[in-house]
């Protein structure tokens, strides 16, 4: 244990990150000197980094093959995908993603439609109702909050079979609005709770000046709160959109014309068009998965808070 | 996630009143208050009444009690249903966060910043793709003529044991629930990371200081540590468990022979083949009391051990 760790100096610097602080050495009795991690110095600590590498390499490797599969064979023609099935085959047969494309690109259109009626739904609901619940004091006002909060714990999926009776009473089969309907109730309940602790944590000083300067409530929801709230603007239409682009169920169950069905039922009917013909099969499945990949790579941060339902994004 | 920030808050609020008769609150607040009474809060009600009736809508309904519940406890099929979640509960915060919590562990382990942030993006990156797709690629790869696993089995010399994955009775339900191995992309992997990555790198001197080894470590602080985090994704996993019928309806629809039946699969079926609404908006109204009262018990449970978050 004599070897200086000189390889610790470098992570020395970064204290600030807890992250990198968190070694721990494998090795017995070790001297920690003032504030020097107890790392595994040298060679037996370089080589239980090595090992981390590649066990962590193999995960990742397993967790990401079933796309890389699908991401080759998706430029395979069927005999190709036969003859050659491990290696990509060559020439890359493009005509799979104009057939897939074709075929898939109904869905996209509804999606994205379904998508934005309902965080602009969500949002016009949500935006004022929390405005109001953060900043005014009213009989009544606990328990509205209450009753929205127990809506989140309400699992979707169970009142399933009642709101397929409503809508088939409302005569809204078959249409987008029936397909936003849920998104906007779900996007409008996150919102509404994400949007009253952000409005209520805002300083009293922004309300207490414009009401020095005769603003009214409107004027102050319009001036103040909208554009200070951005961030849970962009949180609630990310949830929105993965919602929409995940649902499954509800328009499985509500919709049955091709082109008003949103991409993952779309998805699955096309799957079962193309049968065991993988190269268009795994295109399509390639391009339903372009647009969530992208928002992943440009907005992962507040993406991950998305997908966790806003849950990361409001701790 | 929201009590704690609303009642810290409340205290203040009654300086910012400033209407006597707040109507115009309540105009504002009901766009908001409708929807959800109509689309959300009617729904719940009416699915309950539903199911002590018995016919289709549509046509016509009959109060029948507590029959559709009395059939429920006769059905076999209901039975397998529940006891397919408890199998999907408990492979799921075993198996399924056993892969997650190594990943995370050995992620924080890493000495280098930038191989971290490699390889947590890696780790994380299925998450951005659809469900559905996932779940089909599965379905592909389980194929028993030209699917990928049989392929790899039979090029490696194994072709023993080559199987109809998702058409064996004894193996669809574990077939199942291997879709997305190995679980790395996920909720249980980024809790359980932001909370190792949240113990203060102090308690991890002090425990090597004291010779303590890895394993223990593990067992003696970072569990430890965790419990509420743990005891959140155990709540969220729940609520997940009691919905799951996706993956199982794309892949094996509840076969072979309800191997793989789950209780969404089976009030599917009810209601849109069998047309028994009222039995389905049974079974609907026992998975949503299911739902409420474990959110109860394991929030009561939370509540009293607020003191465990690490930090």
């Amino acid at each position: 244990m004599s070897v200086p760790s000189d390889a610790l100096a470098s992570g020395q610097g970064a204290a600030g990150a807890p992250a990198a602080g968190a070694v721990v050495s494998r090795s017995a009795p070790v001297h920690v000197t003032g504030r020097a991690r107890g790392p595994g110095s040298g060679r037996a600590g370089r080589l239980s980094q090595l090992g981390i590498v590649v066990t962590l390499s193999v995960i990742a490797f397993v967790g990401l093959f079933p796309f890389l599969f699908m991401l080759v064979t998706s430029f395979k023609t069927n005999e190709q995908y036969f003859t050659s099935f491990w290696r990509p085959a060559w020439p890359p047969h493009l005509a799979n993603y104009v057939d897939a494309f074709t075929q898939i690109a109904p869905y996209f259109v509804t999606t994205v439609v379904v998508a934005a009626g309902s965080i602009v739904g969500a949002l016009a609901l949500c935006t004022v109702a929390a405005f109001v619940m953060a900043r005014y004091q009213f009989p009544g006002r606990r328990l509205l909050f209450g009753a929205i909060a127990l809506l989140l714990m309400v699992p979707g999926i169970a009142s399933l079979i009642p709101s397929f009776l409503l809508m088939q009473q409302l005569d809204l089969l078959n249409t987008r609005l029936v397909l936003m309907i849920p998104h906007v109730v779900g996007g409008a309940v996150l919102g509404t709770l994400l949007m009253k602790t952000f409005v209520e944590q805002l300083p009293q000083e922004f309300f207490d000046a414009a009401l020095v300067d005769g603003a009214s409530g409107t004027r102050m929801f319009g001036s103040i709160v909208l554009p200070l709230s951005l961030p849970v603007v962009g949180t609630i239409a990310l949830v929105t959109v993965i919602g929409v682009w995940n649902d499954f169920f509800w328009p499985l169950l509500t919709v049955s014309q091709n082109e008003l069905r949103t991409i993952s039922v779309g998805l699955e009917f096309f799957n079962g068009q193309n049968g065991t013909n993988y190269g268009p099969l795994f295109a399509g499945y390639v391009l339903a998965s372009l647009p969530l990949l992208l928002l992943f790579t440009f907005l992962s941060k507040h993406f991950l808070a998305g997908l966790s339902g806003g849950l990361t994004g409001s701790k | 996630m929201t009590s704690t920030g609303t009642s810290a808050l409340t205290p203040a609020a009654p300086r910012r009143a400033r209407r006597r008769v707040p109507w115009l609150v309540y105009l504002a607040l009901l766009p908001l208050v409708a929807v959800l009474g109509v689309f959300a809060y009617y729904p719940a009600a009416s699915g309950i009444w539903l199911s002590f009736q018995d016919g289709v809508p549509a046509i016509g309904m009959e109060f029948v009690g507590l029959d559709n519940y009395r059939t429920m406890l006769d059905d076999a099929l209901f039975w397998r249903s529940f006891r397919n979640l408890g199998v999907i509960f408990l492979f799921g915060i075993t198996v399924g966060w056993l892969l997650p919590m190594l990943s995370a562990e050995l992620l924080i382990s890493l000495r280098s910043a930038r191989l971290q942030f490699l390889f947590r993006t890696l780790l994380i990156a299925p998450m951005a793709f659809p469900g559905v797709v996932l779940v089909l690629l599965w379905a592909a790869m389980y194929q028993p003529n030209d699917g990928l696993i049989n392929r790899f089995l039979e090029s490696v010399g194994l072709g023993a044991l080559q199987q109809n994955w998702l058409g064996d009775p004894d193996l669809a339900l574990l077939a199942l629930l291997f879709i997305g191995f190995p679980f790395v992309a996920g909720l249980p992997f980024l809790v359980f990371l932001t909370a190792l990555q949240n113990i203060p790198v102090e308690i991890f001197e002090a425990c090597a200081l004291d010779g303590c080894g890895r394993i223990r470590r593990l067992f003696r602080i970072d569990l430890p540590l965790m419990a509420s985090q743990i005891k959140l994704l155990i709540f969220l996993t729940t609520i997940g468990v009691l919905q799951y019928g996706f993956a199982a309806y794309l892949t094996t629809g509840g076969g072979p022979n309800g191997a793989t039946e789950v209780p969404v699969l089976r009030m599917l079926a009810e209601a849109f083949q069998g047309s028994e609404w009222g039995y389905a908006a049974a079974l609907s109204t026992v998975l949503f009391i299911l739902a409420l009262a474990l959110s109860v018990v394991i929030f009561r449970v939370r509540k009293e051990d607020p003191g465990v978050r690490p930090i």
